[in-house]
């Protein structure tokens, strides 16, 4: 398995996805590009400068997280200075700018691509909250006034996706806890605490019936998005940045290391940064990828599940194709 | 009657209110009883109020009467100094003053009371203090303060008086206790499958765990949260386990491990058995006195009896008693003296400690009572190696050594053997030397043999049961391994077996029954050699491994990352004796593991030899045992996974059904186009072509 090197940001990337028919992969990194390749052989279809005013792009240092509707559609990324910008995916015209006061930790398209949901830091004496604007009022992107806003300032939000159908959020906190926001009442419609510290990731299913999380307390678990019931957990030893399910397999891939600010400089074997491959059943390991040289931040499969790619601390993304012998493999049952 | 309720309540304090109530609701009785103690109730001290309302229903009042205030409150923080001179009025306030400077120290003195008669103090005072804790103090560090010639004050608690008032005259002798049947303690030894035991620290010391080894995976015998304070030791026989904790040490055992002996040595650290299981010696850094000597305790570990105390004189290294094998003497070194003690009296041997002059090292043979010590060069007299026989005291054996810049003695398990390891200084530099010797003796025969190695020698082990022996020699980071066989016919000469380079090693220790292995600074390479016939069975590497653990049997050895030197990766892993990994077994702040010794065998030379002879026979029943089990592992492994694919089949079935049903409302959201499958809308796909690039390189070819 030879992986593709992407060499586009000079920063640590923070999150990885690929759209829907999974020809395109979007990176984002901790330095201001927005990044989109072909997948298939990894060319560069080009950047999102995010921001065109020379006033404030100085300010613009840190891409904290990205979504890519799934079907097309527009695209829209977070920023830590506090902007949310929503793209068509394929000319980058910038559709909408919506405006925040501190940085944007997670965003998302509902599933019919009309309502945007993104968190905001605590950060500032600004508080943590959770945004819902509908594109297809231009009163609140004009106003910039989202039609729900919920506060979450006790424990902040790590990390959100859309559940099935758009009905709510999924948001980790960083305490290790799970709410489902209504998208509509805004209220929680239920609660769970699988984690004992920070959600660093979450990722659905392509069908969206369940969800991965990845934790800092060493584990992946799974869920099924609308119960909250926990299904599987996947122990490693080390804080778990990102995790992704196979969509064609009972697999799923898991990312991370030793952090960053722990990395000492005598051995990268210490920190663990291969990539690691669980079959979903059992909970068992059954096959690590080598080749980031600090850890990894963010893991997705191709929606074909043919192939995976990584993003690491190190700025570098990495598409690898699995060999023929990776469909063949079958634990002993 | 209920028109009583209203003058009652401006008497009662803000807490009864709110439970009046509660008092009037049942009616009858209640109000009548009241009645009774009106007169009380008048009181503008709301003391007076308790015996009323204790009267009324104690079971009502339950939460209330617990905060009644008691008599004897405060009474711990009175205290009596005893020896306080007489004075008349008129020097009362120059006494009050004095006294007042001297007490005041210790914590606020709230009141003070000097009992007169006749115009003059009584000579003892009463003082209260603002909290128990420092009437503590006080009684503590005042006690036995010296006023004047004539005036040693002698200070004690208030509480105390009334303690030692209510003990009897007379001589109780003591009940017997009866004996405490703990169960067979030797009940590990009687697994079926011989399996042997060891603890695991782990959670930071949160955790201990006994665990039963097994080639598969452990089998947990016992784990308690918070067993031990520090870390735990094994008896050298195995029968107990020593935790400790701030206040003492416990002993557990048995079957289920209970709790078979406390010694309560405050801040104990450090302790050490004797080898035959009777005594413990336990160490401890802060309750030494010059009366009482507490740094150093020797219990009788089956009567728990404190058997005698020491100070600890000089800071040398733990063990600072040496036992003799049958833990008949011990022994401890001080400055030019050896000083051997007998059991059980705890006394010195013959009254009299032995005077060595420049004492620097002693070693009891494992295996006889004899000891041996050396004593450095001083001027033109040599260094020389001794052995001494206890408890006649007759010196056996003599050697002198040159130019010694330090000496190691290493016995032989069985004490058949010392070897001397001797680093020499090169003659006239006092550096430190390049070249070691080793000085072997026979303890039974007469015989030495001196035996020179040219590079410096970095670690020496014997093999636990026989005459080899192996060291690591030279410079890093070349450092060699040598194994070395004592041939034992009338001249002993060590032949050399084998050799190995090992780069890249710098701290090492070795283990002979049939490996060795060396931690290097920074990734733990583990060298597995066969010393019969000299093959290197295997080279391993647990990456940072800190320590390495035989098992009682020699066939299993256990290398572990510990959280106490590393914060990563904590795990211990097992191998067999050919270098062959069993188990991972990763903890969580995995600290220590240490195997559970065993007794030695019961069996005769003759039976063992018996054995040996039989072991084809005893070998086919083992290997037959070991693939049932294995066919027996392997199938519970497939059930657990068909089970757990049987259970995440059926959600999966479940959640896709629900998901099946949900289409036409995904089709609504997506403006009717189904977007389920990856190729759904083929339609709308444009055709793209790609370009790969593909590195071209052109090697000319030389001439073929």
């Amino acid at each position: 398995m030879k992986p593709i090197l992407l060499q586009g940001h000079e920063r640590s990337i923070t999150q990885i996805k690929y759209n829907r028919e999974g020809d395109l992969l979007f990176s984002v990194a901790k330095d201001t590009v927005a990044n989109v390749w072909y997948s298939v052989n990894g060319e560069r279809l080009g950047t999102y400068n995010g921001h065109t005013g020379a006033v404030w792009c100085w300010l613009l240092y840190l891409v904290v997280s990205c979504w890519w509707t799934y079907w097309g559609g527009p695209v829209g990324y977070g920023t830590s200075d506090g902007f949310v910008n929503v793209h068509v995916a394929f000319t980058g015209k910038q559709l909408a700018l919506l405006h925040t006061n501190s940085a944007v930790r997670t965003c998302g398209f509902d599933f019919s691509g009309n309502i945007i949901m993104f968190s905001t830091d605590k950060q500032m004496g600004y508080q943590c909250y959770l945004n819902f604007f509908d594109l297809r009022d231009p009163q609140q992107i004009s106003d910039n006034q989202p039609y729900l806003s919920i506060p979450c300032s006790e424990q902040k939000i790590t990390s959100a996706v859309w559940g099935p159908l758009g009905e709510f959020v999924i948001a980790g906190h960083e305490n290790g806890e799970f709410n489902q926001f209504s998208a509509k009442s805004g209220e929680v419609l239920k609660k769970a605490k699988e984690h004992t510290k920070q959600i660093n990731d979450i990722q659905t299913s392509l069908d969206l019936t369940m969800f991965i999380s990845a934790s800092k307390d060493n584990t992946a678990k799974l869920f099924d998005c609308t119960s909250l019931d926990h299904i599987k957990t996947f122990k490693t030893e080390r804080p778990v940045n990102s995790a992704a399910i196979s969509p064609i397999m009972d697999h799923v891939v898991m990312g991370g290391g030793q952090e960053a600010m722990e990395v000492t400089t005598t051995s990268t074997r210490i920190g663990k940064f291969e990539a690691r491959f669980f079959h979903a059943a059992y909970e068992e390991e059954f096959g690590r990828v080598k080749g980031h040289f600090g850890p990894i931040n963010c893991v997705a499969f191709h929606p074909d599940g043919k192939s995976y790619s990584s993003g690491g601390e190190d700025g570098y993304v990495r598409i690898h194709y699995f060999d023929p012998q990776y469909f063949d493999f079958e634990l002993e049952a | 009657m209920i028109s009583n309720k209203a003058p009652i309540q401006p008497a009662l304090s803000k807490v009864a209110t709110s439970h009046i109530s509660r008092l009037l609701t049942p009616t009858d009785v209640i109000i009548v009883s009241f009645n009774a103690h009106w007169s009380l109730t008048q009181s503008p001290d709301s003391h007076s109020l308790w015996p009323c309302l204790s009267v009324l229903r104690p079971e009502l009042l339950d939460d209330i009467l617990r905060e009644k205030p008691q008599e004897a409150d405060g009474i711990d923080s009175v205290v009596v100094v005893d020896n306080v001179p007489q004075v008349g009025p008129e020097r009362l306030e120059k006494l009050k003053n004095v006294i007042h400077k001297i007490f005041s120290k210790f914590g606020k003195i709230t009141t003070e009371f000097y009992p007169e008669a006749d115009g003059m103090t009584k000579g003892y005072i009463f003082l209260e203090y603002a909290s128990p804790n420092q009437a503590l103090e006080a009684v503590k560090n005042a006690d036995g303060y010296k006023l004047d010639k004539q005036h040693t004050f002698r200070v004690n608690l208030f509480t105390d008086f009334d303690k030692y008032m209510n003990i009897s005259d007379e001589w109780e002798t003591p009940e017997k206790q009866p004996f405490k049947d703990f169960g067979n303690m030797r009940h590990w030894i009687e697994d079926p499958d011989c399996r042997d035991q060891y603890s695991v620290i782990y959670e930071a010391g949160e955790r201990t765990a006994i665990f039963s080894n097994d080639a598969k995976e452990p089998i947990t015998v016992e784990e308690r949260a918070r067993w031990t304070e520090t870390y735990v030791r094994w008896s050298p026989k195995g029968t107990y386990l020593a935790t400790f904790h701030q206040r003492g040490i416990a002993l557990w055992g048995g079957e289920k491990f209970k709790q078979i002996q406390r010694f309560s040595h405050q801040g104990v650290s450090l302790i050490d058995f004797s080898p035959c299981e009777r005594y413990v010696v336990t160490f401890s850094p802060l309750m030494d006195t010059k009366e009482d000597p507490q740094a150093i305790i020797i219990w009788d570990i089956l009567t728990g009896q404190k058997k005698r105390g020491f100070h600890c004189e000089s800071s040398a290294h733990w063990p600072i008693f040496k036992w003799s094998h049958d833990g008949k003497f011990f022994a401890r070194m001080t400055p030019d003296t050896l000083s051997i003690y007998e059991t059980p009296s705890m006394g010195l041997l013959d009254k009299k400690s032995l005077k060595i002059t420049g004492i620097k090292d002693f070693s009891w043979s494992p295996g006889d009572n004899i000891i041996a010590f050396w004593v450095p060069e001083d001027k033109d007299i040599p260094a020389r190696v001794t052995l001494m026989q206890m408890p006649s005291r007759q010196e056996i054996r003599v050697r002198n050594l040159f130019n010694v810049v330090d000496c190691k003695l290493h016995w032989q398990k069985n004490g058949d053997y010392l070897c001397v390891k001797v680093d020499r200084t090169p003659k006239g530099t006092q550096v430190y030397g390049e070249g070691g010797v080793l000085n072997l003796f026979i303890s039974r025969v007469n015989l030495t043999c001196c035996f020179l190695l040219t590079e410096s020698i970095i670690a020496f082990a014997w093999e636990p049961n026989g005459s080899k022996f192996a060291v690591l020699h030279g410079e890093s980071p070349r450092i060699n391994a040598s194994f070395y066989h004592v041939k034992n016919n009338g001249k002993i000469e060590p032949t050399l077996i084998c050799m190995y380079v090992h780069q890249h090693c710098c701290m090492s220790c070795v283990q002979c029954l049939y490996v060795f292995f060396s931690v290097c600074s920074m990734n733990g390479a583990l060298a597995f050699v066969d010393t019969s016939d000299c093959t290197m069975m295997n080279i391993a590497e647990h990456y940072m491994a800190s320590d390495v653990e035989w098992d009682p049997t020699g066939r299993y050895v256990v290398t572990s990352v510990s959280w106490w030197s590393h914060k990563v990766d904590n795990a211990y892993w097992l191998w067999t004796f050919q270098g062959r990994l069993l188990q991972k077994n990763n903890k969580d702040r995995f600290c220590q593991l240490l195997w559970r010794p065993r007794p030695p065998t019961l069996l005769s030379v003759e039976q063992i030899k018996m054995i040996k002879k039989d072991l084809k026979k005893y070998s086919k029943i083992f290997e037959q045992k070991d693939r049932l089990s294995q066919s027996k592992a392997s199938k519970e492994l497939v059930d657990k996974r068909r089970a757990m694919m049987e259970e995440y089949r059926r959600y999966r079935e479940a959640a896709l059904q629900n998901y099946h049903e949900q289409k036409s409302i995904r089709l609504e959201l997506r403006g009717g186009v189904d977007t389920d499958e990856l190729d759904s809308n083929v339609d709308d796909w444009e055709e793209e072509t790609i370009e790969f690039f593909i590195n071209e390189e052109i090697i000319p070819l030389g001439d073929l």
